[in-house]
């Protein structure tokens, strides 16, 4: 089974009198335990596309089917529902609710989904350990580097162990060292628990880990590349 | 001035930024100052009301009695002059209307009852534009001169003594040398009146006929004044006092009722205090907007400095916003309360409550009046308060640092 | 503690200054309103007493129509035995007959016209204040005697002390005339210038002798007690009154509907003021809460992202208002209690309250009476008016679209 399947999926929007074409008639499927970067310029989709498959954005036209079950005509609880217990979500930075610690800002997502407190603080205190933040666990955001609040972004997103992980852009605010060490840590993520990764990216560098690679250009496919072949 | 404008400018776009908060702003402003002209209106109207009866009831702005009449309000404090003295002097005197009467405690007998009342021998010529008697006659007449024979009576107490027009009355009471005097009187007249008190205790006669019965020819021993306006009564006193001289007692309205003359003193505090408090519940909100408004322009208002923008003209332009956002909330809400005033112009009819209001000694119709002293209060309280309230905010925002405040997130 | 109240409690927390101005609207309201419904209950209570402890009693027994017309004939038969049944029946001392006549007292100099009660001297006690008020001279013993006690102000005006000697000329129960003479045993002071001026006691047997009542009186007084128990007496009463009698019982809202509807009407006036000031607080309250949502949108649009529902999103801004409101409740509620509590016992003192405070038998001084009921009542409903308040800022996060709100600045 694909854990990610697009078909044809078109959206446009409208800005001023501009008429803009973020998605046209892009169709891709990604397997279970894929990890892959969507990669184009400002403005050529890829953020779209991911928002598509995490059913934040409806496309106008076309079908996106998660782990086998369509999700593009679920209504937002259903889709709500989805994200929250099917699919992991890492942002830019800045991503974290500020007044929360890194361990109350992955405690609350499970909070939510109805996790015991009991197992609440074991997983999170495991996750976070996990993602290398042990002892930083009571920290706010605005106490922690750019890096170490995507570690606790991506804490949040696979404490509750999804199939999936959208990532958009997460290294866009780090620096080169940092993130390296943040995709060693999806690459891990993806081998140890078989996890599926798809990431948003125009980083060159984090393109160089991806096992596949697929490139857009005004919401259109133009290219896909088996990475692990070469 | 060209700099005035410029702040002018800025603080008003600025205001409209956020227009939401700025709507809700000025919609607070406008409740608040629509309801300190409001309640103001209704309580004004109300004890306006109750001055405007009692003093018709009294009646007069002044009166005037011999001394420790109002401790003995019979017919031994009789005035020390005689009664065409009186009718004379204060003739020549030139007041806008004045009366003189004899005012007695008696005891009214129908053939079936007997009721305790006052009794008034009054001029009924003078009386007329002065007591409300004359215009609320419901049945009969009024009374034609001061030899009438006839009485005016009360609704209420010609139903409680079951008698009705041109039916015979006797009526008791006591002459200088407490010897009993009684004389029957048929009723040619019955007056409503807008308090039941009125209507009960109060029997108005020919003065002559009075006189008469009590054997005090040509006495009387009640002078009673009309100024032309009843908040302002003391050059009648003072005129009044020069005419009759000393061994007389020449009192204002409000002393002869203390209840209504508090009522008056006591309702300017009221209206003060209501103001204020109504505004402060406003402040709050005021000062929070400003806050917000200083907070999330904080780099705006360092990069304005660096510019070159002195402190001072910081601080004008955050007073200037809240003094437009005043303005607005006060321009509706003098509109809205204006409105609310005319539209209610023919009176808030609370009968259901009338016998309590009757214990205030007001009518259950209530008359909102809108008085140019209190618009103006509410609009001076709201304007010099509501500036004092922004100058915090304001300050905050002229003391940034520049840099500081550009390199803010 | 539950990470969802946390959350809350520390975005309440984000801005200090402006959760504070909010809470302090709050805040100012809530001691505001502890204060002066402790007021309102404290008088309207006092006020009741006060005016039944009089003379009126909780309820009373009469011949129908005799509340509105008090006329002479509208008797209630054998009203001493009546009396003494119902005072049996209801196991109540607090019971006594009384008969009310309408005279002209005349001593050696001066004549008024006054209401006569004719009363029943050991039982009399238990429903009036006014015997104990009699400080000088004694009440009446007697119930034959030809004796009488008088208001201060009637003492005063008839010029006579204990030992004087006063005339009584009136009409009886089928208008003859009625006269007798009495000595004065006693003065009242009952506080109440209509009380003290025009109000004179008899015992209740010389009473019928001299108006020629034949065993008949006019009203059978009541006390229960406490007013709260007159609904009960009333039906108790009922059920003892002679099978073929025309009776009726009245409570005391029937007998002075003018006490209800004053309480009725300054209440009409305070809820006005309350509400204006409950609707400053939620428009204070809203504008902050919506502010505190819009400025989180690029937040909200996260967690939603992340997996939460408009409608959890609307619950945590419902929890932070609530707990906002809460603080408010709590701060205003322990405050205006302090406050209060402090003129509990010394009271409060108004420039020209005595004569405001006459006219509805009150003391010059006003005391609050703190309860559960008076330090909650405001308060609730402010904090019923916060949560209502911040419901469109919560109802705006179900239009946000995730993708658009990341975007946001």
């Amino acid at each position: 089974m694909t854990a990610v399947t697009c078909i044809e999926l078109c959206k446009t929007y409208r800005q001023g009198d501009q008429e803009i074409k973020a998605l046209d008639h892009a169709s891709i499927d990604i397997g279970e335990g894929g990890f892959v970067c969507l990669s184009a310029p400002s403005g050529g989709g890829k953020t779209t596309l991911l928002n598509a498959i995490g059913g934040l954005d409806i496309p106008d036209s076309g079908e996106v089917w998660i782990a086998g079950k369509r999700i593009d005509n679920l209504g937002k609880g259903e889709l709500a529902n989805l994200r929250l217990h099917k699919i992991g979500y890492v942002f830019q930075a800045y991503n974290l609710v500020p007044v929360l610690s890194a361990r109350e800002n992955v405690e609350f997502v499970m909070q939510v989904q109805g996790v015991p407190a009991g197992q609440r603080a074991e997983k999170s205190m495991a996750i976070l350990k996990e993602v290398g933040l042990q002892g930083l666990e009571d920290r706010r955001p605005a106490e922690m580097s750019g890096g170490q609040q995507q570690r606790v972004a991506v804490a949040r997103a696979i404490v509750s162990r999804p199939a999936l992980v959208l990532a958009d852009e997460p290294t866009a605010n780090l620096d080169s060292k940092t993130s390296d060490a943040l995709m060693e840590l999806f690459v891990q993520l993806n081998k140890t628990h078989g996890t599926t990764f798809v990431i948003a990216t125009h980083d060159q560098r984090v393109m160089g880990y991806a096992k596949r690679l697929i490139k857009m250009l005004d919401g259109r496919i133009v290219d896909d590349i088996d990475q692990q072949a070469a | 001035m060209y700099m005035l404008r410029i702040m002018s400018t800025l603080a008003w776009r600025n205001l409209w930024r956020n227009h939401r908060r700025t709507i809700i702003m000025i919609s607070a402003i406008t409740i608040g100052v629509w309801a300190m002209i409001f309640m103001t209106a209704l309580m004004r109207g109300m004890v306006n009301e109750m001055v405007r009866d009692g003093i018709r009831a009294l009646p007069g702005h002044v009166q005037i009695h011999g001394r420790g009449f109002l401790d003995d309000p019979g017919i031994n404090n009789l005035l020390p002059m005689k009664d065409e003295d009186v009718t004379a002097s204060f003739d020549a005197a030139g007041f806008d209307a004045w009366a003189g009467r004899i005012r007695v405690p008696a005891v009214v007998t129908s053939e079936r009852d007997s009721r305790g009342i006052t009794l008034y021998g009054i001029d009924p010529v003078r009386e007329r534009d002065i007591t409300f008697v004359a215009g609320d006659i419901v049945e009969g007449r009024f009374l034609e001169d001061a030899d009438d024979s006839g009485v005016v009576i009360g609704r209420k107490l010609a139903d409680n003594l079951e008698t009705e027009l041109g039916k015979r009355i006797v009526i008791m009471s006591q002459d200088p040398d407490n010897e009993i005097a009684d004389r029957g009187f048929r009723i040619v007249g019955i007056f409503e009146a807008r308090l039941e008190a009125y209507e009960t205790s109060m029997l108005f006669a020919g003065k002559s006929a009075i006189q008469k019965m009590l054997n005090v020819p040509d006495r009387i021993n009640e002078v009673v004044v009309l100024g032309d306006d009843y908040r302002n009564v003391d050059p009648v006193v003072r005129k009044v006092t020069d005419l009759v001289g000393p061994g007389v007692e020449v009192l204002p309205w409000y002393e002869v009722d203390s209840y209504l003359g508090t009522m008056m003193t006591v309702m300017d505090g009221f209206v003060l205090v209501w103001m204020i408090v109504v505004f402060l519940a406003l402040s709050f909100g005021l000062v929070n907007t400003l806050v917000m408004a200083v907070f999330e322009r904080v780099r705006e208002i360092g990069l304005m400095m660096a510019l070159g923008m002195r402190p001072t003209s910081i601080l004008l332009q955050i007073v200037i916003e809240s003094l437009l956002l005043l303005l607005l909330g006060l321009l509706i809400g003098n509109v809205l309360a204006g409105a609310t005033v005319y539209w209610l112009r023919d009176g808030i009819d609370i009968s259901v409550v009338a016998a309590g209001m009757e214990m205030f000694g007001a009518s259950s119709l209530l008359y909102p009046q809108l008085t140019a002293h209190d618009v103006v209060l509410a609009n001076v309280v709201v304007l010099i308060l509501g500036s004092i309230a922004s100058l915090s905010p304001a300050w905050r925002a002229s003391r940034y640092d520049p840099i500081e405040a550009i390199t803010k997130v | 503690m539950n990470i969802v109240l946390r959350l809350a409690w520390r975005n309440l927390w984000r801005y200090p200054r402006r959760t504070w101005l909010t809470t302090g609207a709050m805040i100012f309201s809530n001691v505001l309103l502890v204060f002066m419904i402790s007021i309102q209950i404290g008088t309207y209570g006092l006020m009741i007493d006060n005016t039944l402890e009089a003379l009126t009693g909780h309820l009373q027994i009469q011949a129908p129509g005799y509340k509105d017309d008090l006329k002479m004939r509208q008797v209630v038969p054998d009203a001493i035995s009546l009396a003494a049944s119902v005072r049996e029946g209801l196991n109540l001392q607090t019971v006594s007959a009384r008969g009310a006549a309408f005279a002209l007292a005349s001593s050696e100099d001066r004549s008024y016209g006054i209401q006569v009660l004719g009363v029943e001297p050991m039982f009399e006690p238990g429903v009036s204040s006014l015997p104990g008020l009699t400080k000088e001279g004694r009440y009446l013993d007697d119930a034959n005697a030809a004796e009488i006690v008088i208001g201060s102000v009637l003492a005063r005006n008839l010029r006579v002390s204990i030992g004087g000697e006063l005339t009584l000329l009136g009409s009886g129960r089928d208008g003859s005339i009625a006269a007798g003479i009495v000595t004065v045993v006693g003065v009242f002071h009952g506080g109440n210038k209509e009380l003290d001026r025009g109000i004179a006691e008899v015992p209740i047997g010389y009473f019928e002798d001299t108006f020629d009542m034949q065993g008949a009186a006019h009203q059978i007084v009541i006390n229960a007690g406490d007013y709260s128990k007159t609904e009960q007496l009333v039906q108790q009463a009922n059920a003892l009154l002679p099978a073929d009698s025309k009776l009726v019982v009245h409570d005391w809202n029937a007998l002075q509907p003018g006490l209800r509807q004053a309480i009725q009407a300054d209440m009409g006036s305070a809820i006005f003021m309350y509400a204006v000031l409950v609707v400053l607080v939620a428009f204070s309250v809203l504008n902050t809460q919506l502010m505190s949502v819009l400025e989180r949108t690029r937040e909200f649009g996260i967690v939603m992202a992340l997996g939460l529902t408009p409608g959890r999103l609307g619950r945590l801004v419902m929890l932070e208002t609530a707990l906002m409101g809460l603080v408010g409740l709590v701060m205003g509620s322990v405050l205006g209690g302090i406050v209060t509590s402090l003129f509990t016992v010394k009271g409060i003192y108004v420039p020209g309250m005595e004569e405001m405070a006459g006219q509805f038998n009150l003391p010059s001084r006003m005391y609050p009476q703190v309860s559960a009921l008076t330090l909650i009542a405001g308060p609730g409903i402010v904090f019923l008016f916060t949560l209502l308040a911040a419901i469109y800022p919560a109802m705006r996060l179900h239009w946000l679209q995730p993708v658009a709100a990341m975007r946001a600045a």
